[in-house]
């Protein structure tokens, strides 16, 4: 039985976590007490046994059935201490997946696991399945109690770090396109798996492309049902996309109401705050920020007291906006400077890596138009554009830029 | 302040959204405009027994004693009805500078007639905390308080009971309260908008009474009080035509299928969702950061301040694009909803003069 109660006051919880974090946790070194090195499995290990990994999955899942007001003060208890660990309930994609769409069987055993230690990446999009995700065409065919996986994913993240992938599969060629792909739980750690780093246009190889060639899954790791993975591939979805519009992907993340603004700065530094035009812009550029924190408020208050979620669709789409609005801005704040780039030139080095970064959350996890359909359609009610595709079997349906098919 | 509890507030809310619904419906809301005043005067007097007219008034004077965030639900509420009473400027901003004053004591007659709906006050003048400021006013005040000369773009100005004049003066504003008596000629303006009434006040000799002992941050607490609220009216005015725009995208139908169907039409229409709820949380802010007294208060009201008349002048715009041919006739409530929201871009202060002002108020953040 946990130490945690469920029926407790906010105030009582917070000095029971802060309490149970003193007794376990050295906050000034970031460190378990009485622990020579930080061994992040066996301190992760700890937390869930406390309930605290997952503290709003239920007691018999790992966690202890709390309010997400309630998870929100278990989480501000942990950064108080500097302590990681908690909050898998709302970052942990593979393990969220898993919960929400998985068997009891395969929840038992890979839970544990998938919490405590292994990182997940996402295997999703296909070089001719971006946008149209569900156009996927890598296969899974069954041989015994395994599945054989032949197919190219691209656009994902950790792949050399990770000990599993959320793999989207097609399992039905005659079924239409939403209803013939299976998710797995696909470990990456096996022959048949290359993973080949892709360079982006910052700079940066976050991303990766993986050819997989003839390898195995057991049956057991298929997450729900044969050919109903893209159900369950929607929970996932839409917790990245949550997750992108609180703004974690930005490099610089700043306080959108406290302290004085990056841009402004940088107006200053570039003798243009007496602009009244440039004044103007970046008077619209800080608000549309704080509009953002704002709207996202009123989205976790709504999502607590009434359980709808319609505010937080709209948090990736506004951030482009502010992403793209700010390079844009301070790019002419610069100048001429900002064709330099280089560690000499760091303000122009910035800059250029935000106006190329800020792609990253305009298409990434789909694309803002891709938002603009699921804003219109799933909160706004209007309905879908004609889908050619719509009730055909999936080896006739045409695809990326040829109109050949395949099957 | 702040003594209404949030149970107590939802109550309030969906009384008025019943009193609205059958009372300000479309067509009386028409029949209203080809009147007097532009709207059907006996629902002031209503709103005034739902106890309405006094809830940003503090208890002592006969209020509610509400915040700015009760006054900013009903604005609100007032914004998606279209109805064009003057709350915002003889239910929030007249109470809260005669409050502050120091002849607060001797207004017990006028509060009292706010509360039970028997007066409306127009507020005039050249102070940017004028809703509809008139800079070029010429208005002389002889050595006895008696008041002369003319002011224009007055709203209600020919209804109004009293008008309270805002001053420009060389280190703050002041502020007179004159009866609408022998002294008071009002002309009406003719405005865009078919039910608002603008009028130009002459006054010859007007006795007007001081609001003496205002200090600066009298005055500008009122401003805010009534930016504040008027972002809440721009948001559910903006929310309002926004939701009739989505059912008609829905229910009209072009080559064989709705025309909320074609992406060319969902987009717009996801971008103006984020603008009516980026104005609702902007608007809530400023409410909230006033009733709180958040030291931040004046920027969160300058945001809500742009960001509304924005939200509400584009939505409404576009509103009428989405519609097509039909929102080109004034059969249809588009243009209605576009009118207010042209005329309520500069009613206190442009956006540009908030963006400024919000912009300020990050430069001296620590």
């Amino acid at each position: 039985m946990s130490e945690f109660d469920q029926d407790t006051s906010p105030e009582a919880l917070r000095i029971a976590v802060l309490s149970w974090l003193d007794t376990y946790w050295d906050s000034d070194n970031r460190h378990p007490l009485n622990e020579p090195a930080y061994d992040r499995r066996r301190w992760r290990q700890q937390v869930l046994e406390a309930g605290l990994a997952v503290p709003s999955w239920p007691p018999e899942w790992f966690g202890l059935g709390m309010t997400a007001a309630q998870c929100k003060v278990i989480e501000k208890a942990f950064a108080e201490r500097n302590a990681p660990g908690t909050g898998l309930d709302r970052y942990h994609l593979g393990a969220i997946t898993v919960f929400k769409a998985g068997s009891d069987a395969l929840k038992r055993e890979m839970l544990p696991e998938l919490l405590t230690g292994p990182i997940c990446c996402l295997l999703y999009s296909e070089p001719n399945a971006g946008s149209d995700l569900a156009g996927i065409r890598t296969r899974a065919e069954q041989e015994g109690d395994k599945y054989v996986i032949n197919g190219q994913k691209v656009w994902t993240s950790n792949a050399h770090e990770a000990d599993y992938g959320m793999l989207l599969a097609r399992t039905d060629w005659d079924a239409p396109k939403h209803r013939g792909i299976t998710f797995f739980l696909f470990p990456m750690r096996q022959a048949g798996v290359e993973i080949r780093p892709i360079n982006q246009i910052t700079g940066e190889s976050e991303f990766n492309e993986i050819f997989i060639e003839n390898a195995l899954v057991p049956e057991r790791f298929m997450i729900g049902n044969l050919n109903e993975g893209w159900g369950s591939f929607q929970t996932a979805i839409a917790y990245e996309r949550l997750i992108m519009g609180q703004g974690i992907t930005g490099r610089r993340r700043v306080s959108a109401t406290r302290g004085r603004p990056p841009l402004l700065e940088l107006a200053e530094k570039n003798d243009r705050l007496n602009d009244p035009v440039v004044r103007q812009r970046l008077a619209q550029a800080l608000a549309y920020r704080e509009v953002n924190s704002l709207n996202n408020e009123r989205a976790m208050t709504q999502m607590m007291t009434q359980g709808s979620m319609s505010l937080m669709s709209l948090s990736k789409l506004a951030m482009s906006r502010i992403q793209h609005g700010e390079a844009a801005i301070a790019t002419d704040l610069l100048g001429p400077k900002a064709l330099l780039d280089g560690p000499d030139n760091s303000d122009a080095a910035n800059t250029n890596f935000d106006a190329a970064k800020a792609y990253m959350n305009s298409i990434g996890g789909g694309t803002d138009q891709i938002q603009r359909n699921i804003i219109a359609e799933k909160v706004l009610g209007l309905p879908k554009e004609h889908e050619p595709d719509k009730g055909i079997a999936f080896r006739e349906v045409k695809s990326g830029t040829g109109s050949g098919t395949t099957g | 302040m702040n003594t209404i509890q949030e149970s107590e507030r939802t109550a309030i809310r969906e009384a008025l959204v019943r009193f609205l619904r059958a009372e300000a419906g479309e067509d009386k809301l028409r029949l209203g405009m080809k009147s007097e005043r532009g709207y059907d005067h006996r629902l002031w007097q209503q709103m005034a027994d739902m106890g309405l007219l006094g809830i940003a008034l503090s208890e002592t004077y006969g209020g509610i004693g509400g915040s700015t965030l009760d006054a900013a639900m009903v604005a609100e509420e007032l914004g998606r009805s279209l109805l064009p009473v003057p709350f915002i400027e003889t239910c929030v901003i007249v109470p809260s500078l005669l409050e502050s004053s120091d002849v607060a004591e001797k207004m017990r007659a006028v509060f009292s007639s706010i509360v039970q709906g028997t007066a409306t006050i127009a507020i005039g003048g050249s102070a940017t905390l004028a809703p509809y400021r008139d800079s070029t006013c010429a208005l002389r005040i002889d050595d006895n308080g008696a008041i002369s000369g003319e002011v224009s773009l007055v709203m209600h100005g020919a209804h109004a009971d009293y008008l309270l004049l805002v001053i420009d003066s060389d280190s703050q504003p002041r502020c007179f309260l004159v009866s609408a008596g022998m002294e008071y000629a009002a002309e009406e303006q003719t405005a865009n908008d078919p039910a608002l009434r603008p009028a130009t006040i002459r006054l010859n000799c007007a006795p007007g009474i001081e609001l003496t002992g205002l200090n600066k941050d009298d005055l500008e607490h009122a401003r805010l009080q009534g930016v504040a609220t008027l972002s809440a009216l721009q948001a559910g005015a903006a929310r309002a035509i926004f939701e009739i725009t989505i059912d008609y995208l829905k229910t009209r139908y072009q080559f064989g299928r709705p025309i909320g169907s074609f992406q060319a039409l969902k987009h717009i229409a996801a971008d103006l969702f984020l603008e009516v709820e980026s104005a609702a949380s902007a608007a809530h802010a400023a409410a909230n950061a006033l009733a709180s007294a958040d030291p931040l208060a004046a920027r969160s009201v300058a945001l809500a301040g742009f960001i509304c008349n924005d939200a509400f002048r584009d939505v409404s715009a576009q509103a009428i694009q989405l519609h097509g041919g039909i929102a080109y006739t004034q059969e249809h409530v588009a243009h209605l909803y576009w009118r207010r929201a042209r005329a309520t871009l500069s009613m206190l202060g442009d956006s540009d003069t908030h963006r400024e002002t919000y912009l300020s108020a990050w430069e001296t953040a620590a």
